[in-house]
């Protein structure tokens, strides 16, 4: 469906959904938010492609095998980072005991594992929502019914 | 006090089967559910009053957090430090739980 008002409106809006997702993950230990509610931010913009103009526009930004990859390198990472607390000598998911660099308090390069794992979860969830996205709107074009989500 | 309520019990079961004509399977589900929404209102009614100084969730724990949380993690939103540091088994868990809904959704959807 063509509709010339959300398609420019969501061209418009999408780079500062995203810009603002990006800044609440980076800020989770800073201010209120952290990697879900960023992911989600972000996830969702992502999302308003796909709906605003269609499917291939939506993959042509994330493509949903790097969704996936994404999604799992996300709960890897978070787990891998507990384990490398483990090797610098703490125990699993240690922060400050495991040695990790606190840094000045209220920086934004600050509070060690939590800014990673951040991250990790921030992608994780983003890529969860494009995912979760577009299998069911996949599993809905195979069964033959119309789509009813673009525009 | 506690056969009055049985001699109700029974003859609430009378008038249902035989006035009713209710089945047993029926009234069995009946009492269960009476039972379970008894239990459930029973806790509810033993629940401290909502942010009452001596309820047992302002214990030392939440003081710990509030004082100590930026020293010891780093991080000036008490909320991160919590989830993130102090309790990062149960946000590992929560991240395992999308992981296995969507590993779900995918199995799921793309086998038909």
């Amino acid at each position: 469906m063509e509709d010339q008002i959300v398609r420019l409106t969501s061209r418009l809006v999408v780079p500062f959904i995203q810009l603002y997702g990006i800044y609440v993950i980076v800020h989770g230990h800073l201010s209120p938010g952290g990697g879900f509610s960023g992911g989600a931010i972000f996830g969702a913009s992502l999302v308003l492609i796909a709906v605003s103009f269609n499917l291939e526009a939506g993959a042509k930004q994330v493509s949903p095998q790097s969704a996936s990859i994404l999604e799992s390198g996300g709960a890897l990472g978070f787990a891998l980072t507990g384990l490398a607390a483990v090797v610098m000598g703490g125990s699993y998911l240690a922060n400050r005991a495991a040695g990790f660099p606190i840094g000045v308090t209220g920086d934004l390069f600050s509070s060690g594992a939590i800014f990673i794992i951040t991250l990790f979860l921030g992608a994780k969830v983003a890529s969860t929502i494009v995912t979760l996205f577009y299998n069911i709107i996949e599993g809905e074009k195979k069964d033959g019914t119309p789509e009813k989500h673009s525009g | 006090m506690s056969y009055l309520g049985i001699i109700f019990l029974i003859i609430l079961t009378l008038i249902l089967r035989l006035m009713f004509g209710v089945e047993t399977r029926a009234l069995l589900t009946l009492y269960i559910l009476g039972l379970i929404i008894f239990i459930f209102a029973f806790a509810v009614a033993e629940m401290p009053p909502f942010g009452s100084v001596t309820n047992p969730v302002f214990n030392e724990m939440s003081a710990r957090f509030l004082e100590m949380g930026a020293v010891e993690t780093g991080a000036v939103n008490i909320v991160s430090s919590v989830i993130l540091d102090y309790r990062a088994y149960d946000t590992l868990g929560e991240a395992t739980v999308l992981f296995a809904a969507i590993a779900a959704v995918i199995a799921t959807l793309k086998s038909h």
